[in-house]
């Protein structure tokens, strides 16, 4: 289980996220929702290490990894899958499937690619591409598998559906539904609400830093309107 | 004939670049930084091998203990003085690595003095000849089989091993690349230490070609590697390759063809510059 408590984190200064507290279990996807600059990929990335937490708490199955070296947090079952993809452009796809596997020894990393091709057969058409030649959506496909390789208990998905094709989008939530149902904490921050209400056990909206509503999906879809103030689309 | 010899002479010259610009543009490559200092590394490896041999030691056992030695110099330089730097813009470290580069040929003034240092007795001087008529010290054939064998060792490192893998992720997405494990940390060290040892292998080779080790040898091929990695279209290792050995054979035909109006390195200059001014993104960019 992912606890995060009262966690404060920013750029340099700039304090994006203030006192933010959630927990995710095991077969749980939690949405984080939010307007542009609410604080939504601070976290992520606080999480995955990759920025500094000013003051709160972390906890992954009971251990602090509030300040752990980011290197290190896959080994305490975080894996990432960033805003943007980020995938290694230079390097094939296998290459990035290997890099995601980089703590695993050589048969749990031939089994991990042998599971994400099942997972994503397209990939494993290109799988000796440079990832930077994909297309968007392969990317992000990439992203994900790469993330898996990793064999984490939570994976950490940012702005999982922006700038993709809608039937794009539905294959990736098809696999975080999947994904779900084999026990993996999800977090999942989105911009688009829609989706989000759909597949979220619990969803919470960011406002510049601070949590303004919490709930499930299904309040939160039936809050809509609400919700969709808080983002300022109405 | 004439034609060949200046292409081996030029493969030989463009092999040395090689091995001073890999280092550099592995470093660019990794931290966007401009590692001028770099070359004062390659001096330091020449001083090394020369006294070694000229205290009876093998000339391999020299050319190791350099590249060894000035491996470890390498790591040292990025831990004391690039490391505290990172946060800050690239130019601050760019001028700390001139002001290391100038300091490091001072001293090296102080320590082994002004007037340069030469091998008591020249090692692998012995001529081979390669076809009628044209012969190679044993030297040029070390520069050119040496530098094939490293390059290719690390090109094959690169591509086909993990640890290859994991550092070329480092260099792609450096952040990413630690959110899966690796760690960049020692991906930084390894990488310094191996430009680092390349430069001192070069710097032992220079020694062995021109039998003379100054404490301003660094200072032409410093400003030439950092044309030649622009020309490489910076941080492209293949590119740097091509470059260099592109570079070496210019300067072999030039000083024959042109040399009556021109030297050596007026020519190497012109020619980059020429080349920059006609393709500034570098020779072979890719996207």
């Amino acid at each position: 289980m992912l606890r995060v408590s009262q966690l404060s984190c920013g750029y340099g200064n700039v304090i994006a996220v203030n006192e933010l507290s959630f927990t995710v279990k095991p077969g749980e996807i939690f949405g984080l929702i939010g307007a542009n600059g609410a604080g939504k990929s601070a976290t992520i990335l606080a999480l995955a290490g990759l920025i500094d937490v000013i003051c709160g708490k972390v906890e992954l199955e009971g251990q602090d990894i509030t300040h752990l070296p980011t290197h290190q947090r896959v080994n305490a079952g975080i894996a990432l899958v960033p805003e943007g993809r980020r995938v290694f452009a230079d390097l094939t796809v296998n290459e990035n499937l290997i890099v995601g596997a980089t703590r695993m020894d050589k048969p749990r990393l031939d089994a991990g690619c042998k599971r994400v091709f099942t997972t994503f057969p397209r990939l494993a058409e290109r799988r000796n591409q440079l990832a930077g030649l994909l297309s968007g959506g392969e990317q992000q496909m990439l992203a994900i598998a790469r993330a898996l390789m990793a064999e984490p208990s939570v994976l950490l998905i940012d702005e999982l559906s922006l700038g993709l094709m809608p039937i794009v989008v539905d294959e990736c939530y098809r696999v975080l539904e999947a994904l779900r149902k084999e026990q993996l904490a999800i977090v999942l921050v989105e911009q688009s609400t829609e989706r989000v209400q759909q597949v979220a056990n619990r969803v919470s909206v960011l406002e510049t830093g601070r949590v303004v509503w919490q709930g499930t999906g299904e309040q939160a879809a039936r809050d809509s309107s609400i919700v969709e103030a808080y983002l300022g689309l109405k | 004939m004439l034609a060949i010899e200046l292409v081996i002479q030029g493969i030989v010259q463009g092999a040395i670049y090689a091995l001073i610009a890999l280092g550099l543009v592995l470093v660019y490559g990794l931290l966007r930084i401009l590692h001028v200092a770099h070359a004062a590394l390659y001096t330091l490896g020449a001083y090394i091998g020369v006294i070694i041999v000229n205290h009876g030691g093998h000339i391999i056992v020299a050319t190791a203990v350099a590249m060894v030695a000035v491996g470890f110099v390498g790591v040292g330089v990025y831990r004391f003085a690039y490391k505290p730097l990172l946060d800050k813009p690239p130019l601050i470290a760019l001028i700390a690595s001139i002001g290391m580069f100038i300091a490091a040929e001072e001293i090296y003034r102080i320590i082994f003095g002004a007037y340069g240092m030469s091998f008591e007795q020249p090692p692998l001087q012995q001529q081979i000849e390669l076809f009628k008529g044209f012969h190679l010290s044993t030297a040029r054939i070390s520069v050119v089989f040496l530098s094939i064998l490293f390059i290719g060792v690390l090109g094959w490192l690169a591509a086909s091993t993990r640890t290859g893998i994991a550092w070329r992720a480092t260099v792609s997405d450096a952040g990413m690349a630690a959110s899966f494990g690796v760690n960049i940390e020692k991906v930084r060290y390894i990488n310094f230490f191996i430009g680092s040892a390349l430069a001192a292998l070069a710097g032992v080779m220079v020694a062995l070609l021109n039998n003379l080790v100054e404490p301003t040898m660094g200072a032409v091929p410093a400003y030439k590697a950092l044309a030649i990695i622009v020309l490489g279209g910076l941080g492209s290792v293949r590119g740097t390759l091509v470059a260099s050995i592109a570079l070496g054979i210019i300067e072999s035909f030039g000083t024959i063809y042109l040399g009556h109006v021109m030297d050596r390195d007026a020519i190497a200059f012109t020619f980059l510059i020429i080349v920059l001014m006609i393709r500034p993104q570098g020779l072979l960019t890719r996207r």
